[in-house]
């Protein structure tokens, strides 16, 4: 009888937690690490997005075989914004693979189809990118972007329980804007509901594998990261309070899990990214624009404003696509001029300064390097990754490169983690996508 | 009795038994195909007189061509127009290119309608929406009772079975009736073309682009169609496989979408 119990923590960093579980204000994650288990520096997905990151895990896959890159994408050969959901996964999630359900394959499914040699029962609670629910072995209650509770749950059967206990799928982050302490106080709300979702299926449905996220802390360090180490701020005790009822619902959910099946069950706990404090917020679009690489219409909509002479343009958060001839409705980029268009913006991109002329972008990949699958097509040519402090945006209307928003942290792809077995041993830093591996090969063992 | 005449007799029934439990009626018109249809049935459900006024909820960002369609017929079919427009906004600046879309269709339509029906104290509002149109609307009914503050509260619905409507409402409430609900897209284009009904030249393929749905201009794409005459357009909708609204940038759920991102900073 093989078990799995999956936590997700969406947001959590490395740094912070290990500091946090060395200071003795996670006891309960520190108990944990001493009974057999690791804590691991992670990197995310690039781009280092929620639902990229999430998806990856899910797949085990890079987003060149499961073609999810962001929250936005260009609908094909138009300038309209299009929102990937579940439907554009193109790659079989690990509890379709246990489930015997997956549809499509990919090289990680393809490796253990055959290695799973029964129909493994799933419960998948708030992942996010899960939208809009589709049939599974078990159950499976999406996480954001969900819009429709009834959508966001399979199978229906599920929905009357949910509906019960008015379960909410997310906090109202927009609700930040006018009172932070009332929405603080709304994110334990929405933390309770959560943990009263997560047991009630834990403990009352059959299972062989259980995945539930949490994703009020990516919300909490959005709006709060700077109180997480500044006693000063009005809002520490509040994250300090979060983070250890956070320890004491993992305690919940360890030894609930331990006490039924041993050491035989597999266990792990990760998050999708890493959190840092925000400096400043960096408009690549304006500066692209200030270096003549992009020229916008006054008018329209976000990417509709997009002109001829446009050789390359922004999407959230450092996904620099070219203006190709062959792809955009008045793309002017060819084939030849590719090589040295990408140098040029290379170029350009790393002399951008921060506020003391410190580098503002650490890393920038081309596709070929990151990507490779049947949807690495749809990929941007380049992919920028930031120093810590500057959050990187694909806003086009603003007139700064530089600014503020109201948030006050921003994710990291280097400082994500994971808590694992400690017979797991990684020869180099893991990547998120790494991970999924672990689960099948326990189940095919 | 053929099929658009059994869609037609249903749609004056609904008509006039709205018309019978509400005298504080009205219609709301877009000038598009579909409201412009339902108009027609209203017109035919009285014999040409249509008792009740006529809204047009004019954001002011509308083609030229939907006013000048939207002036002549209503001079032509002697009808009592009001036009609804939310001026303060409108003079603030309000529009496409401020703020979210989701701001602007809330004040120019959403908030403007609303002051029209507290303003001539309304109890009911004709609409010309279909079923097939978009997911949501699956679960609208004929007789739709909204609060106060426009929500449907679309889990706790009369039921409506053999033609036995509720149309009774609360204090406070209005209803919206969808005498069109039955209509698809195709049966709309249908009995434009039997009944010889003027619409909209944008409908039209110019340049091989015609607009499959219209709008504001600023919201509305057109999509790549030669579809010069109705006959034309009849066949494409028979064998298209793309969303009628598809080339409308206000989906209801894509705003959603947008608007949960941009609250954590995307977009």
């Amino acid at each position: 009888m093989k078990k799995t119990l999956i936590i997700g923590i969406d947001g959590v960093p490395y740094s912070l937690l290990s500091t946090y579980i060395e200071n003795g204000m996670m006891p309960n994650l520190k108990k944990i690490l001493s009974q057999g288990f690791t804590l691991h520096q992670m990197n995310a997905s690039i781009p280092d997005i929620s639902s990229v990151s999430w998806t990856s895990f899910n797949t085990g896959v890079n987003p060149g075989e499961h073609g999810i890159y962001g929250f936005t994408d260009l609908s094909p050969h138009s300038y309209s914004l299009y929102f990937p959901n579940s439907k554009d996964i193109q790659a079989p999630t690990f509890w379709e693979i246990l489930g015997r359900t997956d549809r499509k394959s990919s090289t990680l499914s393809q490796k253990y189809h055959e290695r799973i040699n029964r129909s493994y029962r799933s419960i998948i609670l708030n992942v996010p990118h899960t939208y809009p629910a589709w049939p599974m072995n078990g159950i499976l209650v999406s996480g954001f972007v969900a819009l429709d509770l009834k959508k966001a749950t399979f199978p229906e059967s599920a929905y009357p329980y949910l509906h019960s206990i008015h379960y909410l799928i997310d906090v109202e982050a927009e609700k930040a804007r006018e009172d932070k302490v009332a929405f603080m106080k709304s994110l334990f709300e929405c933390f309770e509901i959560r943990k009263k979702a997560i047991s009630h299926l834990f403990e009352k449905e059959p299972w062989d594998l259980f995945f539930a996220c949490i994703t009020e802390t990516d919300r909490l360090h959005h709006f709060f990261f700077d109180a997480s180490k500044d006693k000063e701020s009005p809002h520490y005790e509040s994250f300090l309070q979060f983070y250890s009822e956070l320890d004491k619902f993992i305690k919940y959910l360890y030894e609930a899990f331990h006490e039924r099946y041993s050491e035989k069950g597999f266990f792990m706990i990760l998050s999708d990214h890493g959190f840092a404090p925000l400096k400043k917020e960096v408009y690549l679009n304006r500066f692209l624009e200030e270096k003549g690489f992009l020229v916008l219409k006054k008018n329209g909509n976000f990417y509709e404003r997009i002109e001829e002479g446009t050789k390359a343009f922004n999407m959230d958060p450092g996904r620099i696509c070219l203006h190709d001839h062959d792809r955009y409705p008045r793309g002017t980029v060819r084939k030849e001029e590719r090589t040295d268009l990408l140098r040029d913006i290379k170029e350009t991109l790393r002399s951008l300064k921060g506020e003391n002329g410190e580098k503002i972008i650490d890393k920038i990949y081309e596709k070929e390097e990151i990507y490779n699958g049947p949807y690495s097509g749809m990929a941007p040519a380049l992919v920028c990754l930031p120093n810590d402090g500057y959050d990187l945006k694909g806003s086009l209307e603003k007139k700064e490169i530089l600014g503020y928003n109201i948030f006050k942290g921003m994710h990291t792809w280097h400082d994500a983690f994971c808590l694992l077995p400690e017979k797991i041993i990684f020869s180099e830093k893991p990547s998120i996508q790494n991970l999924t591996e672990y689960i099948l090969q326990y189940y095919s063992e | 009795m053929d099929h658009l005449t059994r869609l037609e007799n249903k749609s004056i029934y609904i008509i006039r038994e709205a018309y019978y439990q509400f005298k504080d009626i009205a219609m709301l018109w877009s000038v598009g195909k579909d409201s412009t249809t339902l108009l027609w049935l209203c017109r035919k459900a009285f014999f040409g007189a249509i008792p009740f006024p006529i809204i047009h909820i004019d954001t002011g960002y509308k083609f030229p061509e939907m006013y000048r369609f939207r002036d002549e017929r209503a001079k032509e079919w002697n009808l009592r127009l009001l036009i609804g427009r939310n001026e303060e906004k409108l003079k603030e600046g309000m529009g496409p290119g401020q703020g979210s879309k989701l701001d602007c269709c809330n004040e120019l339509k959403t908030n403007a309608l609303k002051m029209v029906i507290k303003k001539y104290r309304l109890k009911a509002i004709l609409l010309g929406i279909r079923r097939d149109e978009h997911g949501i609307r699956a679960k609208e009914r004929y007789f739709s009772p909204r609060d106060s503050q426009f929500k449907w509260d679309y889990e706790n619905q009369p039921a409506e079975l053999w033609d036995q409507y509720q149309s009774t409402v609360e204090e406070e409430e209005h209803f919206r009736i969808h005498p069109l609900l039955h209509f698809t897209e195709y049966d709309i284009w249908n009995y434009v073309k039997r009944e010889g009904l003027p619409i909209v030249p944008l409908y039209f393929s110019k340049n091989g682009k015609r607009y499959r749905s219209i709008g504001c201009v600023t919201c509305c794409s057109p999509i790549d169609s030669n579809a010069q005459t109705i006959d034309e357009i009849v066949e494409e909708i028979r064998i298209s496989k793309t969303s009628e609204r598809s080339g409308r940038a206000q989906d209801k759920e894509n705003t959603y979408t947008m608007q949960k991102l941009r609250a954590l900073g995307y977009m």
